[in-house]
């Protein structure tokens, strides 16, 4: 009778442990992205890849952490985070003053600008200061709208937000000019061959990093992924998945 | 402009692998919706007390918010309230967004259908020692189901189109992946014809459909 309660037990507990043991192994962190930012996240062919699907792949490797994206609209994503849906957003997301009060970030992993983008042989707008009385289009729920309104205080500049498709108004014409980071407006360009054209430098430096919400847990979790962040740096991979989706190091 | 003929036929394989989920929601979403508008509407036209005054409000709400709004405040706004609610994935929440949005509508329309059989139906069964409940079930609603089906087809087919709205909060259907494939190719016209193509067909099958149930309701009607 005892041999076979102890024989009982050593199984429960043996099917216990195999149920138990792959969640004490890895912690699994859920990363929101909106598959909609080439070359960043996008989907090709039903296949979600990009800049930050490689790195956040890496960081899972570093800081043994199993990574699952989700994909929503870009206008939801905050809300998701909000709501505890997901643990953090990866779709270089920019470090602001406003964001900084809500969210603690993880170490910036890009560092770029803002860049406006105009129709092929425009020659009109050449700055911000041109912007002035123009229709610029921005992405719903980016913080580009805030940088230009910052860099307008008098309120000359129409801007329009969009929630998809404002390369494609602007090429059309109904647009004058959008505003996005340079890095992805060059990408854009050479991928769509649409007949758009980088307009003067970059406004505004920007560092883009992701955001969590504020909490104990999330403070280790943050340090995990910073561990592997800096690793990254300093072997020069993180350079290295920048080289390949856009031939430049936006990291540094 | 150039269109891009083979891009979007090859854009199909892909939308009608996410189908299914447009799919599941819209019918799932309909069958819920179904059950809740019946019961708004039984309890409206019996007038019943406390409930009667709920219903109003209910229907006021759902029929007086966008979706949208309604999927928001389900998806990211509850859940800051009621942290166990963050279990819920972006598929539950948006069927039960597209089931009481939905309801609301189809609720006025059932009522409206019940409203519509002679008074003197319900007064013969009650004649009979029917109990009300009883007189509505097998007299009453059968005669509205006939009267009501055009009318919740209706409803059927906005809610179809409905969920494409789903993809702001992450389900992946067909809308979303039309969206995703049209930002990473740039080529958008093709990628939302293919999508309203699509679209298009679901409804036309589900038309066909509604018709021959129609043969089916006016089978007593017709000499």
């Amino acid at each position: 009778m005892t041999t076979r309660f102890s024989r009982a037990l050593a199984i429960t507990l043996a099917a216990l442990s195999f149920i138990t043991a792959p969640a004490f192994a890895q912690d699994t962190i859920k990363v929101g992205m909106s598959g909609r930012y080439f070359p960043f996240t996008f989907v090709q062919k039903d296949v979600l890849q990009g800049f930050e699907v490689d790195v956040w792949n890496e960081i899972g490797k570093r800081a043994d952490l199993n990574v699952e994206f989700k994909t929503a609209n870009f206008s939801g994503l905050f809300g998701m985070l909000e709501a505890g849906h997901i643990d953090t957003i990866s779709n270089q997301i920019t470090i602001t003053d406003e964001r900084l009060a809500k969210y603690n970030f993880a170490q910036a992993y890009v560092v770029d600008g803002a860049q406006i983008v105009v129709k092929k042989g425009r020659t009109d707008i050449q700055g911000i200061d041109d912007l002035k009385g123009k229709k610029v289009a921005v992405n719903l729920g980016s913080n580009f709208e805030q940088l230009l309104r910052k860099a307008d205080p008098n309120k000359e500049i129409n801007i329009i937000t969009y929630d998809a498709g404002f390369e494609q108004d602007v090429v059309l014409g109904r647009t004058d000019a959008f505003v996005m980071d340079r890095v992805s407006s060059a990408q854009l360009i050479k991928k769509s061959g649409l007949p758009l054209e980088l307009a003067g430098e970059p406004f505004e430096t920007i560092k883009n990093a992701m955001p969590f919400i504020k909490s104990d847990e999330n403070k280790a979790l943050i340090a995990r992924v910073n561990a592997a962040l800096t690793s990254m740096q300093e072997d020069g991979s993180l350079s290295q998945i920048s080289q390949k989706w856009f031939n430049a190091d936006i990291t540094k | 402009m150039n269109f891009d003929f083979i891009y979007t036929l090859e854009l199909f394989p892909i939308l009608l692998k996410y189908l299914g989920v447009t799919m599941q929601m819209a019918l799932l979403g309909f069958v819920f919706a179904l059950i809740i508008a019946l019961c708004v509407a039984v309890i409206r036209v019996f007038s019943v007390p406390v409930l009667n005054q709920v219903s109003i409000v209910f229907i006021s709400f759902f029929r007086g918010t966008p979706l949208l709004v309604q999927l928001f405040l389900l998806y990211y706004g509850l859940p800051q309230l009621m942290p166990w609610l963050v279990g819920m994935d972006a598929f539950t929440a948006a069927v039960i967004g597209l089931s009481l949005h939905f309801s609301a509508y189809m609720a006025e329309s059932i009522r409206a259908a019940i409203l519509g059989v002679d008074r003197s139906q319900m007064e013969a069964s009650l004649s009979i020692g029917m109990t009300k409940l009883q007189a509505m079930r097998r007299i009453i609603l059968p005669q509205a189901a006939r009267v009501a089906s055009p009318s919740l087809m209706n409803y059927f087919i906005d809610m179809i189109k409905s969920t494409s709205l789903a993809f702001t909060l992450g389900v992946a259907e067909i809308m979303s992946k039309a969206q995703m494939e049209a930002s990473s190719s740039f080529k958008f016209f093709e990628s939302f014809v293919a999508v309203a193509i699509v679209y298009w067909l679901v409804v036309v099958i589900f038309t066909q459909l509604q018709h021959r149930l129609e043969i089916h309701l006016n089978r007593a009607y017709i000499k």
